[in-house]
């Protein structure tokens, strides 16, 4: 994924003056959360399921040479030919020669966030192949011309009214009715040619099951089955954290996963794709092709395994304040909300992406809501650290840390400093408050600020004062 | 009053009264003094104190926290307990001490002892000390912010309400989004100060919707942010800490002059 | 060294293999038996009942009628097509059991296309709990009879039916892997405008199960 031209502050400004974005982000994250919240309350012991879900990934990646052996071994079984790749780079170079070696002209894709993380789209145009996005969200945005603001719903930052004036420009015929159910059905419509046409469908994997060697999608559309099914080739990416023990362990946490983003009990489709076609099958594909990426995973596996287990259900997002206030395209990455500021850094670097760690209040109701409970909280402070001693955070901030940390730490100078700060700030004060607060003029553009007391507590307290 | 299992006859106590009390709102501070020696125990407020440290360690500075911690831990390690007026500075010495000392297998260990005995003051004086206020008279309606550090590191939520429901005249409404943060987050509100408007905008349109005539929090931080927002967008909510309705010291409200 | 190996190398480097296959399998499997512990009472004294409950809730939106036998399914399904004015040739999954039914006036001889209004299958079970019917493709199971058409009806033997997902894989465990396995709960929808659900995305719009004895 190339970093958008514009700094983070930019991306948030324009995301901040867009009255649309936010009644967008409103409506599809409220309801995720109201969704969310009514299947977490049906199942009592949620919490306790949560930890078990933790311990099932935990599992695999303690074990992950182990089943990712036992996965390759067992989809080469089945007749799927499985590539490795360390990088983005890589990853894309190895799906665009399959396409070519397949002679495709037309591929058909159904939604993945790995393929968006190793910049998949941008090199299949690049190869000259017509990709046809068949999931409903990244149909939307494909016609937009945009990149996906959210993980679970890639078209989260347009209204239906956006999407109503996007299907009546593009699509050969236009929507009966500006409604959802219209507009749905006119993508059907319009996507439904493409999936015969396809001589290639890449899909990504929820999970790679190692005991079976199949991969396994999620989807409540459909477009999976029908992105793999007819054409001749399906190409798999997925990261190798995807890797469980058993078809049982891949249920058992679609159950968490489905229920954290749509608040379903399962997706409607959740299929386990083995390999090729077989002798005597009417349909399936002649070519099966898995493609296991690292793309930092490894570095992960070492520093933050936790951040391994992640599901990729978008909870994290839907919950998160600062993401309902400025959406996923202000990110800049693949991913976005807290669990794309803990991975951005990783893919693209920390340097340019510092940004997305620290602007976090850490509320930690990413952590509280996430189903395999990633200490996300503490993993962006990590990052922060990490930042900080690399010398990446702004001379100001770091210089103003600094200083401050130095009278912190000498009572006696900070009670001097103290003592002249607090009558030389009530200077500044209207009535009880400042609305213009020297160094602080970011925090007064929008609110105003209590006028301080003429001496502080423990100066009181010193002077026996009791109230 | 009721005796709870470890509760002692007469614990010492060391009040942390955090740096944003000391220095913006000492009201806080005289409030949680008055209660917890309302709830039987002896206390202290060792004139050492300055800041646990939140705001470098949440900056990434972890060499700039580790002597403010040290300094925090020294100064009320002698104590019973550490209490202070604030679910997010109780937690930064609870949960994170510990872990800004993980290599430091000396320091880890006192500040793991400290961190036991450390607590925000209301579920101190709730759970620890069975305390409930009594002849304290506030007539007014009242919704409940729950800052987030509190909720979610320290599992402050009963806590507050019970406390508050032994206030006479009192009557809680309920707030849309409670448990969702107020966009303060520290340095956060001074780094990103646009993002963090666009969070207190909600929030304070929620407490808006709540009718009620006061907004009560447990962390100072939040309650300046609120009621930061909330002054300025014309509204007339009445922004208190809960400590200072609990001590009946709720006078003034934040941003009002004698 | 090749991609492959360097990511092995990395792996094990992070996290060598201390534990022998024995091991692995024993904690594999506290997992599950663990995560079974957390899960919500059912009531496993009729499972169609159950199934039936969950597949026509409202999150679900399928459609369920129970006959005696499979020998009831064609009046079934002719039912169906009257009630939803669909004519009366549609396509039916080559499975043995369904060819030989008396299908009377309907013609079940339709191929299958891209537009088919109505195809009619059968499951290889169902799972109670989630009201999910469990296809595993084969030559007389392609898969593409679960997408395809509009209007999706499906005969499912009572006596298949498993209470959980976990039952359904420990099932599974005692076939061949399939190519594909589909789990299929509910008819095709979508939330991605708006998270608003839309029936009918890409695969079926309606999904009207058959239950026989």
């Amino acid at each position: 994924m190339t970093a958008p031209a514009q700094d983070f502050h930019t991306r948030v400004e324009k995301a901040l003056r867009d009255p649309q974005l936010k009644i967008a982000l409103e409506r599809t994250t409220g309801n995720a959360r109201r969704k969310r919240a009514a299947a977490v309350a049906a199942w009592p012991d949620f919490e306790a399921a949560r930890a078990a879900a933790c311990a099932i990934k935990d599992h695999a990646i303690e074990h992950m040479a182990t089943y990712l052996e036992m996965f390759e071994n067992n989809a080469r079984a089945s007749g799927a030919q499985v590539h490795w790749a360390r990088d983005a780079g890589e990853a894309s170079r190895i799906v665009i020669d399959l396409c070519k070696a397949s002679g495709a002209k037309v591929v058909t894709r159904s939604k993945s966030m790995l393929g968006e993380e190793i910049g998949l789209p941008h090199a299949l145009a690049e190869a000259g192949l017509r990709r046809v996005e068949t999931d409903l969200a990244e149909h939307i945005i494909q016609l937009a011309g945009e990149t996906p603001s959210h993980i679970i719903w890639p078209a989260a930052h347009r209204t239906r009214e956006d999407v109503a004036k996007l299907f009546d420009q593009y699509h050969h015929e236009k929507p009966e009715g500006h409604d959802v159910v219209s507009m749905v059905a006119s993508a059907r419509k319009e996507l439904r040619a493409d999936f015969f046409t396809a001589e290639v469908g890449i899909s990504g994997a929820n999970f790679l099951v190692a005991e079976t060697g199949a991969i396994c999608t999620i989807t409540n559309e459909g477009n999976a089955e029908l992105t793999t099914t007819p054409p001749r080739v399906h190409i798999v990416t997925a990261g190798i954290e995807k890797i469980v023990a058993s078809t049982e362990h891949a249920l058992q946490l679609t159950r968490l996963l489905v229920r954290s983003a749509t608040g379903a009990d399962l997706t409607q489709y959740t299929t386990f794709h083995c390999g090729p076609k077989r002798a005597g099958d009417r349909d399936g594909p002649e070519e099966f092709h898995i493609v296991l990426v690292d793309h930092g995973r490894t570095r992960m596996l070492a520093e933050m395994p936790e951040m391994l287990r992640c599901l990729r259900c978008g909870a994290c997002l839907n919950h998160c304040v600062v993401y309902r206030a400025i959406g996923g395209h202000a990110y800049g990455g693949a991913y976005p909300g807290p669990m794309g500021s803990v991975l951005t850094p990783v893919f693209d670097g920390l340097e340019q992406s510092r940004d997305l760690p620290a602007a976090c209040t850490l509320n930690g109701q990413c952590k509280q809501v996430c189903p395999v409970d990633i200490p996300l909280p503490t993993l962006l402070r990590h990052w922060r650290a990490r930042s900080f001693r690399a010398g990446h955070e702004p001379k100001a901030v770091s210089l103003a840390i600094t200083i401050w940390a130095f009278f912190a730490a000498r009572p006696r100078l900070y009670r001097m400093a103290q003592a002249a700060a607090l009558p030389a700030l009530r200077l500044f004060a209207k009535g009880g408050w400042i609305s213009s607060l020297p160094l602080g003029s970011g925090w007064t553009a929008t609110r105003d600020f209590p006028k301080p007391p003429r001496q502080s507590f423990l100066a009181a307290i010193r002077k026996g004062a009791t109230r | 009053m009721p005796e709870t299992g470890n509760a002692l006859e007469k614990p010492r106590v060391g009040l942390f009264v955090t740096c944003l009390v000391d220095s913006i709102r000492p009201n806080v501070g005289f409030a949680a003094l008055a209660l917890l020696e309302a709830a039987g125990c002896t206390v202290e407020i060792p004139l050492a104190q300055t800041c646990c440290g939140q705001p470098a360690y949440n900056s990434g500075a972890d060499d700039a926290t580790k002597p403010l911690a040290r300094a925090v831990i020294e100064t009320f390690e002698p104590y019973d307990y550490l209490v202070a007026p604030s679910g997010s500075c109780a937690g930064m010495i609870k949960a994170h001490y510990p872990e800004l000392f993980a290599d430091d297998p000396l320091w880890r260990e006192r500040a793991e002892k400290l961190a036991a005995k450390t607590h925000e003051l209301l579920s101190f004086l709730a759970d620890l000390r069975g305390f409930r206020p009594r002849n304290v008279l506030c007539k007014a309606t009242a919704a409940y912010h729950d800052s987030c550090s509190g909720l979610r590191e320290l599992g402050v939520k009963a806590q507050p309400r019970a406390l508050l429901d032994a206030v006479e005249g009192l009557e809680l409404r309920p707030l849309e989004g409670e448990e969702t943060c107020c966009g303060f987050g520290g340095t956060f509100s001074v780094k990103y100060s646009d993002i963090s408007a666009e969070i207190v905008g909600e929030k304070a349109r929620n407490v808006e919707a709540a009718g009620a005539d006061l907004l009560l929090g447990g962390d100072l931080g939040c309650l300046i942010n609120m009621a930061g927002k909330l002054r300025r967008d014309g509204a007339r909510t009445r922004v208190f800490h809960a400590a200072e309705v609990l001590a009946g010291m709720a006078d003034r409200a934040i941003g009002e002059e004698a | 060294m090749s991609a492959r190996e360097k990511i092995f190398a990395a792996i094990r480097k992070a996290r060598p293999e201390r534990a022998t296959p024995a091991e692995i399998g024993a904690q594999a499997q506290a997992c599950s038996e663990a995560m079974k512990r957390t899960l919500p009472a059912l009531d496993q004294d009729d499972l169609a009942a159950l199934f039936t409950a969950r597949a026509s809730s409202e999150k679900v939106g399928a459609s369920v009628e129970r006959v005696a036998t499979l020998a009831d399914l064609p009046p079934a399904v002719a039912r169906y097509v009257a009630s939803n004015n669909l004519a009366p040739d549609f396509a039916l999954q080559p499975d043995p059991r369904l060819k030989n039914l008396a299908w009377g006036e309907l013609s079940p001889g339709a191929p299958l296309r891209a537009d088919s209004a109505l195809a009619v299958g059968i499951a290889l079970c169902g799972v109670a709990e989630t009201g999910s019917l469990v296809f595993h493709s084969s030559p007389e199971a392609p898969t593409l009879y679960d997408f395809l058409p509009l209007h999706h009806l499906v005969a499912l033997d009572a006596k298949s039916l498993v209470l959980r997902l976990e039952n359904y894989a420990a099932f599974a465990q005692r076939l061949a892997i399939p190519r594909n396995v589909n789990l299929v709960t509910g008819a095709s929808g979508t939330t991605d405008i708006e998270g608003v659900l839309a029936r009918g995305a890409h695969g079926p719009g309606r999904l009207h199960i058959v239950i026989f004895d």
